[in-house]
């Protein structure tokens, strides 16, 4: 099965796309039952039509190419519940020759374009600007969101908050000087003081001093660009740095949970509910040391918490500070409204603690070292591109996705950037996988790549699979297949409310032969859904060992469906279907969702962010990182993630997702320190060291935020950068080396691993 | 009428008038001016049983500054590294009295008789009479008011800039009154003549229901506005740039000072949050201290300090509790009043109200940190905006002092028993004084710490140690010497009827903030009826027959004042003549006030202007405007052909009588007055005719120097507007007092009765 190709129509991979009837045989299949969606993903075939969709009385879902359609007594009968339905009266002139396009065979996925009864609300970006930073960097900072705001179209509406020790919220709607409120950074507030202090919400009319109603118009702190637009590039121009002096031994105090929700709080009460796209647009330098949020004190002798503190529980302020995030994050979610967060410094800032805020409002995470570096700026600029524009991200907003099974499935849990909704259904799983407990999630910001897994639970049981197959033989299908809807309600960008829905199925069996079962493996698929479900367990349960439950299940698949001898290691033989996924776990033990100690708390949440984003071949990039190899006897090949594959005549590119590794083996170094490449009569050297970095450059522009570029050189410091994630076939404790290049580390290579995987899955 | 004679009744009128308020001669000529240092009667009873038959007080008024007021200089002395010498045991300052021994290397001092050492710098020879031969040279050695360039140790910390803060409402009565224009215009106006060179600091918080600061850093091109909405923990959004170096940002101030009314022309903002407000100005300035001047429209309805419902309660008159109704209704206005003495704010205090807004509470800052009360109720700028920003101009340009202290000492056998001002009383004699001016007046009492007091000269020394508006420690130290007396009489004839109601006024209107209005005007009654009752037993064997009322010659006209007193606004009736917010303006007024302005107040000068042939409004020979001689306060007693300007301080009413000539009219005011809308009579500006002319120059005269910018209203003779002037008519009857013949009559039974 060419699995890529089904993601290519219906933006979705499975986990598994054929399905064993029973429960029982579903539990030995070790990796759950998942879907991968991605629910805007832009798919070149799909219809969109400018009607509604027809649903079915009885479980809701919509009219799909899977429908049983009678055309004589104008009746369908709804795959997914076998309840029969009268077409609309519209669809009276239906019949074979006049189909409705969402009975068109190959538009499983096809999109509506909903009646909508109020206008829409132009997009609003609200800035939080921090400003306890080094003045070059505020200019940076400064330089960037003017450039960015210039690309803006005069209708967007806009809203400057800034903050360091205090909160400061400009009043856009006041023209005649500089008006900012004031909110003190240490201070705990309520949402209704934060909205009650700053007017926001216009208060009731009263009679006023001279008789006439007066009612406080609120006041305008969120503005058309074309209104505001000089009130705001003054203000950003005029941006101070924070006034408050800082020790040399300390930190500056910068208040950013005050101020993300001061910022929540605003966009909360001065926008209508539901209706627009809005998102806080936070950039932040550094690590907030004030107020609620607070994640390390001012003081330089304290160190910020690392994952050793958190795994040792001794850091002060992650609890109450993840709290308070999970708290914006609810506020956030009821209003729809999403957080973007832009770090830019060398030290954390606290994006762990803010995590949930940012992955349940679907927000963006750019991380970067400086204001100065590009990843900031060019991401920045990416953001608001526009529809047409190579790299527009395709923003929409306002989102819910259902998800209706066919009988005997039921939905056992999200793992994706989306919030649940309250949903009462039949359809909901006992066991929960990641966000559970509904059919329904809200997804308050997605972009094309946005990318949801759901998991579900199959809960036949062995004589119901016979059953089910028997219905379907009596109403007449060709053969027992299940149904998946997937149904996406959505703000577009354009404005319009939009309706996705797309249609799956595939096929039922019984689950006791193995080998039917395995061709429908999705290795990729499954290797990503692990490392979003380890990921998510990692978050949530205490003393989660992912490494050994990544081991466990892949021996337990390993032992269900590899071809050996009881207890003879050297028989055991994965089928094609499941021969790469023992290579992806082992990559996946060694990648930083599963490693987090080489990095900081915030990498690891911002590594995690992204990967509960990206459709599956990105993530697979994160997990297993692409190694191409540039050398002069021909093109360039992908070549295997080991250590053997460095040589001193080639030119390694790897795509880690992240980063972008361009590194010049031995000789390839020392051509080019030489400067070989500037002579003519070495034009094919040049056009060799320039390969990979056009490819780089693709890389760059396709992919948001912008990855890292490391270029670097045989035996030179950034090297570890590529060595990291190659197979350690040859470290410094072999006893033969085989390779020049030699990794210093005591991880087991893939051999050693194999070894080990292939004793543990024989054994009785 | 019985042993009263009403054509001899006393009044400071005609001839009499110029020399009616005038202080006796210096009983030595090292005396300080009376105008410093005004002693309520000129002898110290050498006895307290002398002193117990006294029933007025013993007492000096002092006004520290009056040498500004009145253009002259102080001569200034710089000891340099040499220090100021004083006595070591009672630190009196080096005077002319004290009493050079072993030829000028010591000296006694004449406050506590202590023989001290002089430092070898300030050694001089003696001349045969026992005087310093350095005597010329040094002021402090002959002359009773000098000052001194203070050395380090006077300072606990350096000499601040002079700092000027502005906390101004700007909720809907503010705009629609138009107070906030004319405010802003008014500080916009006077920002070229603020003391204090290029040190001078200035900043601005504006206040509704949020308080508002301004940022107003040097170079920006505009201010930038704070808005602090949380007002029940106000705080200081920037660490700097609220105050800022007016030299340095000066265009921002501007800006801002003309962007003002504007910002908040649409505001619908009703409710004040002043309390906050004034915390938020206080930690701003606390560093440094200086003039914090509020202004205030609306009602402190808002966070801490807000007025309470039913606070204005007229049912409390003549209730025990009556007293409440003028203390401060929530104990933040005097902690807070406190803390800023501590900090050395001085908080002036502006009020355009057009209904009570307590000045009760609001007035107490100012009592406590030397501010001053401007009280314009129900301000309109039409009206109103000279007035506001001529005093605004006074307040900010006049000569300054700050962070001050001040200190009286007195020599032995007597002690300072009371101070009476605005002031923070630090410890038993040291005043603190955050700004000290030449409009501000303090009177003390003195005791007897013993029953004799050793002749035959008491002194009394009073030194203000404040920072100059140029940044220099100063002391400056007013002494003189009186004579100890023996006799009772020696007390009738030294005398001083204008600082001795003076000094009552200020215990009367302090009595009232604590007791009833009908206690405190007995209290003042049955002092001056001691007081002729005593003197009518010291002359009992020469006045054996008479049944006249007889007047100590120097106090003829205490009773006229006594009686102005008890009928000015602060001190009249109840509820219904007064209102409370303008009872608490004039008793604020009282108690800073000096001689001259008290005595105007209580009896007003009424001036005819309506006869051309007289000199008034032409020049003198050394070219100053002659003004007419009073005439007295009585409508019995005014022409009605007349024209008269009725000077009481506070305003300057022009009675025109009923038949008035009509070139007089028409000359003045264009016209004939029946033809003019009687709201739209005006003198001013000056027509250019002659007598127009002279009526300006006798307005111009009588305002200038004064704190209070007088504006003139027309009042007609039998017209509405009259009845607003019965209260400056002193010696005519109305419903709550009685006429000056009723009150002599009054006075002569109760002096009579046994
Ligand atoms: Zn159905
Ligand atoms: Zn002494």
């Amino acid at each position: 099965m060419d699995f890529s190709q089904l993601e290519d129509t219906d933006g979705i991979r499975m986990t598994w796309n054929i399905w064993p009837t029973s429960k029982v045989e579903a539990t030995k299949c070790v990796i759950p039952f998942a879907a991968i969606y991605s629910p805007t993903k832009r798919l070149p075939n799909m219809p969109v039509v400018t009607y509604e969709p027809v649903p079915c009385k009885q479980c809701n879902a919509f009219l799909n190419p899977y429908a049983r359609v009678d055309f004589f007594s104008k009746v369908w009968t709804c795959p997914l519940c076998m309840c029969r339905n009268h077409f609309p009266p519209q669809y009276q002139g239906v019949n074979e020759n006049n189909l409705p396009a969402e009975l068109y065979p190959s538009y499983c996925t096809i999109e509506y374009t909903l009646n909508r009864t109020v206008p829409p609300h132009p997009p609003v970006y609200l800035f939080v600007i921090d400003t306890c930073l080094p003045e070059d960097e505020l200019a940076a900072c400064k330089t960037a969101v003017m450039q960015a705001i210039s690309t803006l179209p005069e209708y967007v509406h806009v809203g400057l908050i800034t903050f360091g020790r205090h909160v400061h919220v400009y009043e856009l709607g006041f023209t005649e000087c500089s008006k900012v409120y004031v909110f003190r950074g240490a201070k705990e507030f309520t949402t209704q003081q934060i909205v009650e202090q700053l007017g926001a919400r216009a208060a009731p009319q009263r009679p006023g001093p001279n008789g006439a109603p007066v009612g406080a118009s609120p006041r305008r702190f969120l503005m058309p660009l074309g209104e505001a637009e000089f009130t705001l590039t003054t203000a950003l121009e005029e941006l101070q740095k924070d006034a408050y002096p800082v020790g040399s031994l300390q930190r500056p105090l910068r208040c950013t949970g005050t101020a993300l929700q001061v910022a929540t709080a605003l966009l909360g009460s001065a926008l209508p509910l539901g209706n627009c796209q809005a998102r806080i647009i936070a950039i932040v330098g550094g690590a907030c040391t004030e107020g609620q949020g607070m994640v390390v004190g001012s003081e330089l002798t304290e160190q910020i918490r690392s994952h050793k503190d958190l795994a040792k529980d001794a850091a002060p302020y992650f609890r109450k500070s993840k709290k308070f995030y999970e708290s914006i994050a609810n506020e956030l979610v009821q209003h729809g409204h999403t957080l973007d967060v832009f770090t830019c410094s060398l030290d954390q800032i606290g994006l762990a603690e803010m995590r949930e805020a940012v992955l349940v409002t679907g927000g963006l995470v750019v991380q970067a070292d400086t204001y100065n570096n590009p990843i900031f700026k060019e991401s920045l600029k990416r953001f608001f591109y526009k529809d047409g524009e190579e790299g527009f991200l395709g923003i929409t907003s306002n989102a819910t996705l259902e998800v209706i099974p066919s009988k005997d499935i039921k939905v056992a849990g999200m793992l994706g950037s989306a919030a649940r909704m309250e949903k009462k259904s039949p359809n909901i799983a006992d066991t929960e996988i990641g966000v559970g407990g509904t059919t329904m999630w809200k997804i308050c910001g997605m972009d094309t790549e946005s990318s949801f897994a759901v998991a579900f639970e199959i809960t036949g049981n062995s004589g119901s699979g016979a059953e089910s197959q028997a219905q379907a033989s009596m109403s007449g299908m060709a053969a027992p297949q299940l149904f998946l809807q997937f149904v996406t309600k959505y703000l577009h960008w354009t404005g319009e409310l939009r309706c996705r829905v797309t249609t799956v199925t595939r096929r039922w069996v019984d689950g006791t032969n193995a080998a039917e079962l395995i061709s429908g493996f999705d290795q990729e698929a499954a290797a990503v859904f692990m490392a979003r479900l380890a990921s998510h367990k990692m978050e949530q349960e205490e003393e989660f060992d992912a490494t050994r439950w990544l081991d466990r299940a892949l021996i337990r698949l390993a032992s269900r469906f590899g071809d050996f001898r009881k207890d003879d290691p050297a028989s055991f033989n994965l089928r094609p279907e499941l021969s790469f996924y023992p290579q992806f776990m082992f990559n996946l033990r060694r990648s930083q969702f599963v490693q987090v100690f080489g990095n900081s708390p915030d990498e690891t949440a911002c590594f995690r962010l992204l990967l509960f984003r990206v459709p599956v071949p990105d993530a697979m990039v994160m997990i297993q990182p692409q190694l191409t190899a540039y050398h002069f006897n021909g093109p360039p090949e992908p070549v295997l993630l080991d250590v053997q594959s460095i040589l001193p005549e080639r030119i390694l590119l790897m795509d880690a997702y992240f980063y972008v590794v361009i590194f010049h083996g031995q000789t390839m170094a020392a051509w080019k320190k030489a400067g070989y490449h500037l002579q003519q009569e070495h034009a094919a050297f040049a056009q060799l060291l320039q390969a990979p970095q056009e490819e780089a450059k693709d890389i760059l522009m396709r992919r948001f935020p912008l990855p890292r570029l490391v270029d670097c050189d045989y035996q030179g410091s950034q090297a570890r950068f590529l060595l990291v994630k190659l197979n350690p076939s040859s470290t410094h404790a072999s006893t033969m080396p085989t390779s020049a290049e030699v990794i210093n580390t005591d991880d087991v290579s893939l051999a050693t691993f194999t070894e080990h995987l292939k004793r543990l899955a024989v054994q009785s | 009428q019985d042993g009263l004679d009403l054509g001899q009744m006393p009044r400071p009128v005609g001839l009499a008038a110029a020399s009616a308020q005038d202080a006796q001669p210096p009983c030595d000529p090292g005396n300080c001016s009376p105008d410093n240092m005004r002693l309520t009667v000129n002898g110290i009873p050498n006895s307290t049983a002398l002193r117990a038959r006294w029933a007025l007080p013993v007492g000096v008024i002092v006004h520290p500054m009056a040498d500004e007021a009145r253009g002259r200089t102080v001569p200034l002395i710089n000891l340099g590294g040499a220090g100021i010498v004083r006595c070591r045991k009672c630190r009196t300052y080096m005077n002319p009295f004290v009493q050079w021994t072993d030829s000028g290397r010591r000296f006694r001092c004449n406050v506590c008789g202590m023989l001290n050492e002089i430092p070898v710098e300030y050694f001089c020879n003696l001349d045969q009479n026992g005087r310093r031969r350095d005597l010329d040279d040094r002021p402090e050695l002959s002359q009773g008011t000098v000052e001194y360039v203070a050395p380090a140790e006077y300072m606990v910390r350096p000499p601040q800039p002079p700092v000027y803060f502005f906390v101004i409402d700007v909720t809907y009565a503010a705009i629609s009154s138009g107070a906030l224009t004319s405010i802003s215009k008014a500080i916009k106006s006077s920002l070229d003549e603020l003391p204090g060179d290029e040190r001078t600091m200035i900043g601005f918080i504006t206040f509704d229901s949020s308080l508002h600061f301004y940022n107003l850093k040097a170079g920006l091109a505009q201010p930038q506005m704070l808005v602090v909405p949380e007002i029940d923990e106000p705080f200081v959004p920037l660490p700097d740039d609220l105050l800022v170096n007016l030299a340095e940002s000066r265009s921002v101030v501007d800006a801002l000072l003309d962007a003002l009314p504007g910002n908040f022309a649409n505001t619908n903002v009703t409710d004040s949050a002043t309390g906050p407000a004034l915390q938020a100005a206080f930690m701003v300035m606390a560093h440094l201290g200086g003039k914090m001047l509020v202004f205030q429209t609306a009602v402190p309805s808002l966070g801490i300090g807000k007025i309470k419902v039913g606070r204005e309660n007229p049912n409390l008159y003549n209730t025990e509790k009556e007293a409440t109704l003028r203390c401060p209704d929530d104990a933040f206005y005097k902690r807070f009043a406190a803390e800023c003495s501590r900090v050395q704010i001085g908080v002036d205090l502006f009020t355009f109200g057009g209904s009570y807004m307590d000045l009760a509470s609001l007035a107490a800052i100012p009592r406590y940190t030397s501010g001053e009360v401007y009280y314009y109720p129900g301000f309109v700028s039409m009206r109103d905006e000279i007035k506001l920003m001529k005093e605004v101009h006074h307040n900010l340009t006049r000569p300054t002092a700050w962070e001050a202290v001040m200190r009286v000492r007195c020599s032995r056998g007597l002690k300072i028993a009371t101070f009476h001002g605005h002031f923070h009383n630090r410890s038993s004699d040291l005043l603190a004084l955050p700004i000290c001016d030449p409009d501000k007046s303090f009177a003390v009492q003195i005791a007897h710490e013993e029953n004799i007091v050793p002749g035959p000269v008491a002194f009394v020394q009073c030194a203000l140690l404040y920072t100059s508006s140029n940044g220099e420690r100063r002391i400056r130290v007013h002494t003189l010497a009186v004579p100890v007396v023996n006799d009772l009489s020696d007390l009738y004839n030294g005398a001083d009827a204008a600082a001795l109601i003076c000094i009552t006024a200020k215990m009367a209107v302090e009595k009232v903030l604590l007791s009833k209005l009908e206690e405190t005007r007995q209290m003042v009654q049955s002092k001056l009826v001691a007081l002729f009752k005593e003197f009518r037993i010291l002359n009992a064997s020469s006045l054996r027959q008479s049944n006249k009322l007889i007047y100590p010659p120097n106090l003829r006209l205490l009773p006229l004042w006594t009686l102005g007193l008890l009928r000015c606004g602060a001190l009249r009736g109840g509820a219904k003549d007064v209102s409370p917010d303008e009872r608490m303006a004039l008793i604020h007024w009282v108690m800073e006030a000096g001689i001259p302005e008290l005595c105007r107040l209580l009896y007003p000068t009424l001036y005819p202007v309506h006869d051309p042939a007289d000199p008034w409004g032409l020049p003198d020979a050394q070219n100053k405007v002659q003004l007419p001689l009073p005439a007295p306060a009585s409508l019995p007693l005014l022409s009605e052909d007349g024209v008269y300007v009725v000077d009481n301080g506070r305003v300057l009413l022009l009675w025109v009588g009923r038949r008035v000539a009509r070139e007089w009219v028409m000359e003045v005011f264009g016209n004939d007055l029946q033809v003019l809308d009687p709201s739209q009579l005006s003198v001013e500006p000056s027509r250019g005719t002659p007598l127009s002319d002279r009526l300006n120059r006798v307005l111009t005269c009588l305002r200038s120097g004064r704190p209070l910018y007088q504006q003139v209203y027309v009042v007609r003779q039998g017209s509405p507007q009259e009845v607003q002037m019965m209260p400056f008519l002193v010696e005519d009857r109305m419903p709550a007092t009685s006429s000056y013949a009723d009150f002599l009559l009054a006075l002569h039974k109760a002096v009579m009765s046994k």
